[in-house]
């Protein structure tokens, strides 16, 4: 009996194996646009659109991927068809060895803003190509607790005298001006430094050159992390010295919990952290600001993140469905509600400005073009920039963490 | 035929200890067992129990609780108000129907392959060691023990692809590749102890090899191959990497994968990704609750007979 049941059950692996290698090859019907989202948030707000536009139409069928690999998928040759994800270095990587498609004859490649496609550029280009469409940008300053300021009769500081001031003033109150996170890593880099950086130094010049430096990068070159820099994250530190005093041990999560109980005036965290305070109060009254690092309050700049870009493989099978859906998601109606909806700003030169008052003073910086690409975000992966500021700002000397930057900049340049 | 059979030694030797009591040094060890409690021992215990429980039981007080009080920093507090939204959530969000089945196929097939081909190779192999062939496939099989999937990773992903196997059922010839080494090694040890004499008294019976297995050894193995099956399970049920690189479909993409999607830098969302954990760790437990006996006897078994 037993022999009869495990040659039904060997005959039945045997099956299921030739049953899923045969289901790989069914075709016909509709061009099926495999359409990668990155973003968990969002995929509510996506999975509605392509049931919408499934029904819209019989020639493309949208099938949509949240979980597959995209390196698996590159080297296997069937990446999705299309993807909208994070715009970022190791994203470029793909763009700059050509394994995305040209979209630059799309008619949406003409309502892009030409300093915010230039944010793409800012980490690689193709030759000839327009491989990447940035769809949504996060603009990222100083969380501010609005109640807090008008408590102690506060005005939005512009220069740094101001900031230091209003620091003052809260801390004589017994309030915490800031509040820091530095259990994590990446809150340091992306809030502290990135933002005190992007108020004194003009980051993509400085990145640029950078890169062309390479090996040569050291305390004698013309810019450098040590000299370049030096400024910015001495007064990072002074900041820092006004922040909770239990900082190094709080994690995000629990910056976002004590920033909505009202436990701190500011908060150096992009508009993320906005969502996440709201599960705890959302009728807090927040704003946002540029954090002032200079005297100048022409200085002022908001840090931008491209948090969501549209791009086509070379290698896609279908190519065409593909962009019919593209220009489907990039029209303005749908792009003005998404970046409503989760507190984007648009990339196109008819899109609505923002209505969200959380993040409606970052609109004017936006519009003038004010902004920058953090400065962490240009260092490759290989190099822990994050970690070695947070053993900075635990502590540290800002001269040999810089150092240390510029000696690991070099030997990255020395490898590739 | 001097020798007991080793499974029914092992079932003579459990039905002496606890069922009859009627043996005089059993008898003695009970008494001495019920009179005095290992205190140091029972606390260490307790203590290791500790680390299983807290955390299952924070798993399951955040999988009721609703997103607010998920994130209000008290992990321990009990779900008030009581929510259901996070299993709702997480129901939707990776269509936890379709990838709870393409994880269940792959694990079934996993575990019914590496058990039978395990098996049989082990069977060929330790009944025809003295040929250079198959000793020398023992070591080539083992071998296959030290080389981890990352190492091969990308290799799979390009012959998969190529071979039209970027699918479920690539993953689960790819599982049971990988589980072959260690069970082989596990069976192997187990089919040493099992004596020639039993195998030829069956062959005077008439009986060819293919039966002698399948009526004969395979049945003696079953303890093993409770322990190699289970193995098998785990390794199967709760992996990510190798479905998330292989599988090109994300429609029939493993639980562990689709649930990544809950883990991000800038949100947290305890309260589903937790409810979620707890549908996908179901099943690993309830199997492992009505399996442990054997898990424990094969392994047991296992070492003593190696």
């Amino acid at each position: 009996m037993a022999h009869r049941a495990l040659r039904t059950l060997a005959a039945g692996i045997v099956l299921a194996l030739a049953g899923g290698v045969l289901a790989g090859c069914s075709s016909g019907g509709p061009a099926e646009v495999r359409f990668h989202l990155s973003k968990p948030e969002a995929i509510p707000y996506f999975r509605d659109l392509i049931r919408e536009y499934n029904d819209s139409q019989d020639d493309v069928e949208v099938v949509f991927d949240t979980s597959s690999n995209l390196q698996a998928g590159f080297l296997r040759g069937n990446p999705p068809d299309l993807g909208l994800l994070n715009y970022n270095m190791e994203m470029a990587r793909f763009m700059e060895r050509g394994a995305l498609s040209d979209l630059g004859d799309m008619p949406e490649a003409e309502r892009i803003r030409p300093d915010v496609q230039e944010l793409v550029d800012q980490y690689a280009t193709y030759p000839g190509r327009t491989s990447v469409l940035p769809y949504s940008v996060m603009a990222a300053s100083v969380i501010y607790n609005v109640d807090i300021f008008e408590q102690h009769g506060l005005e939005v500081p512009t220069t740094w005298e101001e900031l230091l001031a209003v620091c003052d003033t809260l801390q004589a109150a017994g309030v915490t001006p800031f509040y820091g996170t530095f259990k994590e890593p990446w809150s340091i880099g992306q809030g502290w430094f990135d933002y005190s950086v992007g108020g004194m130094v003009d980051v993509a010049a400085f990145v640029e050159e950078i890169n062309e430096l390479g090996t040569e990068i050291g305390p004698d070159s013309e810019v450098s992390f040590q000299q370049t820099l030096k400024e910015p994250a001495e007064r990072m530190m002074q900041l820092a010295e006004y922040a909770n005093p239990d900082a190094p041990s709080r994690g995000y999560g629990d910056g976002n919990l004590a920033f909505a109980n009202g436990e701190a005036a500011m908060y150096l965290q992009g508009p993320w952290a906005l969502g996440e305070i709201a599960k705890t109060d959302d009728q807090l009254k927040l704003g946002t600001f540029p954090l002032p690092m200079t005297d100048n309050p022409d200085d002022l700049k908001v840090r931008v993140n491209i948090d969501l870009a549209a791009w086509i493989p070379e290698s896609s099978q279908q190519k065409e469905g593909a962009r019919e859906f593209l220009s489907y998601i990039m029209q303005q109606e749908v792009m003005d509600e998404y970046n409503a909806e989760f507190l984007g700003f648009g990339t196109t030169t008819d899109a609505a400005p923002a209505t969200d008052e959380r993040i409606l003073a970052m609109q004017p910086y936006y519009d003038d073009g004010r902004f920058y690409q953090g400065v962490t975000k240009a260092v490759p992966l290989t190099i822990p920039i994050d970690n070695l500021l947070q053993g900075l700002i635990t502590g540290g000397s800002v001269d040999s963490t810089l150092s240390r930057l510029d000696q690991e900049w070099a030997r990255l340049a020395l490898r590739q | 035929m001097t020798q007991t059979q080793p499974a029914a030694a092992a079932r003579e030797a459990n039905a002496i200890d606890p069922e009859r009591p009627g043996g005089v040094p059993s008898k003695r060890r009970r008494r001495v067992g019920a009179e005095r409690v290992n205190w140091p021992g029972t606390i260490i215990l307790f203590l290791c129990a500790l680390t299983v429980l807290v955390p299952l039981y924070v798993t399951i007080a955040m999988s009721f609780k609703t997103t607010g009080q998920a994130v209000d920093g008290n992990a321990f507090a009990l779900p008030a108000p009581f929510s259901v939204d996070g299993f709702v959530q997480a129901w939707q969000l990776t269509d936890f129907p379709v990838a709870f089945t393409v994880s269940t196929l792959i694990t079934v097939v996993t575990v019914a392959g590496t058990v039978i081909l395990a098996a049989a190779a082990s069977f060929a192999i330790t009944r025809n060691w003295d040929r250079r062939l198959f000793r020398w496939s023992f070591f080539y099989l083992l071998a296959a023990m030290f080389l981890p999937f990352p190492v091969v990773a990308l290799p799979q992903i390009q012959l998969t692809g190529l071979a039209g196997l970027d699918n479920p059922a690539g993953v689960a010839l790819l599982h049971i590749m990988f589980q072959l080494s260690f069970s082989i090694l596990l069976f192997t040890a187990f089919l040493r102890s099992i004596p020639d004499e039993l195998e030829e008294s069956a062959r005077i019976d008439g009986a060819t090899t293919w039966q002698t297995f399948w009526q004969l050894i395979f049945p003696l193995l079953a303890p093993m191959s409770a322990t190699v099956g289970i193995f098998a399970f785990l390794a199967s049920w709760n992996d990510f990497m190798m479905p998330s690189l292989i599988i090109s479909d994300p429609a029939m993409q493993t639980l562990p994968v689709v649930q990544d999607m809950f883990q991000t830098q800038f949100s947290n969302n305890y309260n589903v990704s937790f409810a979620s954990y707890l549908m996908a760790m179901a099943p690993a437990i309830i199997v492992y609750l009505f399996t442990q006996r054997w898990v424990m006897e094969g392994v047991t078994q296992g070492a003593v007979k190696g």
